[in-house]
């Protein structure tokens, strides 16, 4: 075996490279926490200050507004549920991450994916770097997360945010990009500008596709924030990593069961969104 | 080439020998017709690149409605896209309005195309998540009309094609042949002198399409707008056309209305075309009619002014209509009071044919016996 002669600096090379980062950058790195984990927090506060029922109720509503008064009402009791066998506060907290990463993920995801589907170049740029964050196993995240903010929920949302970047950002420039040629022509011979040609007709056409793109990210997000229990995120994902610590199969399935709840919930709600902004012309 | 009989006023688009060459060496190869004068075959070969439009010309005057009609492959979409540009000629230039295009800047290009020149297409391109009268409010909104003004001049637009009842409604809930009536309608909401008909009515069913050419030439005429009408068949140019240019293989093979194609066409292919026209309602009688002069030569006993009188303009149906009302069998053509001409039987047979009188060649009327 000759490959450790070359593996070996290499991995010095690596470690050297991060514990620099990590000691030089230690202002930028301090600042990235305080700043995650201060979003967070912020958001958490939100959800968390008033008493579940109140959430469950609100959840509720919004669910009877866009889908309807039977999903509404399964929706309340499946949130009464996720506080009954003791997880609100869990449950609450993984709320707070997903939906801070995943918002995070789109201010970021939504405007590189209209660059990219405007520009070739840039997308051609962009496209293996998505290649490579796909392919990884999403855990991978975690590692320089954790060397680089240390242990806590900043580091789980910087890993939820990579992962749920992609979709988002693939989906909305594939849907820039597919605007039919016919419309684009419409536009030039009735002698729009660039900026009028976006708003007016290629956005109009990506927005099915930039919603799927929401919805799956949002999915990631999800699949992430409960790895990240790993990593110290706080809530549903840290218990569940918690009870496969200890064996206790009761306890993992209760999380479980709360995890599932909330993952149908949100995706729910974001289909409907999705479809009843796309289905507005039908 | 024939000479159009339309009055020669105001040229609105003018298109000066313009070629397009698709393709990735495109300007190479435009470069060695211009210098070697390749064929299309050579520049396929020698650069792989393909000839859309080759050297046309054409002027559409005020007015006029003007369609190019070509098979599919025959270059004719191309051509309609080179006359708003949007599609950049590889030789040649389009003016419109005395505007040369290619010299106008973005800004310029968006002006000309948002009040002079409308287009609608094939396809229709009707904004699926905007309703009829918003679709239709379309170019002012470019333009930055606001919306109370943008919205009453959509609503007049609309009347005009008849659909005000429509206005709310989303395209999704509209028949082929609404959509295409919301298509003009946008396009003449913008008030644009010429509007280019990117085949139109080609997806519609016959009957639809019928009525449609004949309300779109009713209301082109009633609005003073010109218009460059493309279309694979004949018979929609020659009932909506005032000009026919026939176009093969990206060439223009004649020009001229639509009496001036059936009657002499320019070569096999424009008259392997018109075979199946017909013509009673194109050819006119002084087309067929045999000069007064040597038809009194032929029949000097036969008194013209006893024969039924109509007019040079008049088609071969109203001349077949005439004679068999008539006690005679020859109908006497009348320019300004003066017999121009006679239409006899055999005039009338070969106008159904399509052949033109050439005095030279015809034994002329020999035969008719006048029922006096």
């Amino acid at each position: 075996m000759n490959t450790p002669d070359f593996s070996e600096p290499f991995d010095a090379a690596i470690d050297s490279g991060l514990e620099w980062l990590s000691e030089n950058g230690e202002f930028v790195f301090d600042t990235l926490n305080t700043g995650l984990s201060g979003i967070y927090k912020a958001v958490l506060w939100c959800i968390a200050f008033p008493p579940y029922y109140v959430i469950a109720l609100i959840i509720g509503l919004i669910g009877w507004r866009v889908i309807g008064s039977r999903f509404a009402i399964l929706a309340g009791l499946a949130l009464g549920l996720c506080a009954l066998i003791g997880l609100w506060p869990e449950t609450v907290s993984t709320l707070a991450l997903v939906i801070t990463a995943t918002v995070l993920a789109l201010v970021v995801a939504i405007p590189l994916g209209v660059l990219a589907g405007l520009a070739p170049a840039f997308d051609r740029v962009v496209d293996p770097c998505l290649d490579l964050v796909q392919t990884m196993p999403p855990y991978i995240y975690l590692l320089p997360a954790i060397a680089l903010l240390g242990y806590g929920p900043a580091t789980a949302l910087l890993a939820t945010f990579i992962v749920a970047v992609p979709p988002a950002l693939r989906l909305t420039s594939l849907g820039i990009r597919m605007t039919p040629r016919e419309f684009i022509e419409l536009g030039d011979a009735s002698g729009v500008t660039g900026w009028q040609m976006f708003f007016k007709i290629r956005l109009p056409f990506a927005m099915p596709s930039i919603m799927a793109g929401v919805n799956q990210s949002l999915m990631m997000a999800f699949g992430m924030v409960v790895i990240a229990g790993i990593v110290g995120s706080g809530g549903l994902g840290e218990s569940i990593y918690g009870a496969v610590r200890t064996l206790d199969i009761a306890k993992s399935i209760n999380a479980a069961i709360a995890i599932v709840i909330l993952t149908m919930i949100l995706d729910r709600l974001a289909q409907a969104a999705a479809r009843s902004r796309v289905g507005e012309g039908q | 080439m024939t000479t159009a009989k339309i009055d020669t006023n105001e040229v609105l688009v003018d298109c000066q020998s313009v070629w397009k060459i698709f393709g990735k060496s495109a300007p190479a190869a435009m470069n060695a017709v211009v210098q070697q004068g390749l064929t299309k075959t050579q520049i396929l070969q020698d650069y792989s690149c393909v000839v859309g439009v080759s050297d046309v010309s054409l002027q559409v005057r005020r007015g006029e409605i003007f369609c190019i009609m070509g098979l599919s492959g025959s270059g004719k979409s191309t051509l309609i896209r080179l006359l708003n540009k949007l599609i950049t000629p590889s030789s040649g230039k389009v003016f419109v309005k005395g505007k040369d295009l290619s010299a106008l800047s973005p800004a310029q290009l968006r002006e000309v195309r948002a009040r002079h020149i409308g287009m609608v297409f094939q396809s229709v391109a009707l904004l699926p998540n905007r309703t009829v009268l918003e679709n239709t409010a379309f170019g002012l909104e470019v333009q930055g009309v606001g919306k109370a003004e943008r919205y009453k001049v959509a609503e007049r637009a609309l009347a005009k094609v008849g659909l005000t009842d429509w206005a709310s409604r989303y395209p999704s809930e509209l028949s082929g042949g609404m959509q295409q009536r919301v298509g003009l309608a946008r396009a003449l909401t913008a008030d644009p002198e010429v509007i280019l008909m990117d085949e139109p009515f080609s997806a519609l069913d016959p009957l639809i399409r019928r009525q449609l050419q004949d309300e779109f030439r009713q209301l082109t005429k009633e609005l003073g707008k010109s218009a460059v009408f493309i279309t694979h068949d004949l018979e929609e140019a020659i009932r909506i056309g005032d000009r026919i240019a026939i176009m093969k293989d990206g060439v223009i093979i004649q020009v001229g209305t639509a009496e001036d194609i059936v009657l002499n066409p320019a070569d096999d292919y424009v008259a392997e075309f018109v075979a199946g026209i017909s013509r009673l309602h194109l050819v006119k009688a002084h087309s067929v009619m045999t000069p007064a002069a040597s038809f009194q030569a032929a029949n000097p006993d036969v008194d013209l002014s006893r024969l039924t009188k109509t007019t040079a303009g008049a088609d071969i149906n109203e001349l077949i209509g005439l004679t068999m009302n008539s006690e005679r069998d020859a109908l006497a053509v009348v320019d300004n009071d003066v017999v121009v001409g006679v239409i006899t039987l055999r005039d009338l047979l070969r106008g159904v044919q399509g052949i033109p009188n050439e005095l030279a060649a015809s034994p002329s009327a020999t035969v008719l016996e006048p029922t006096t």
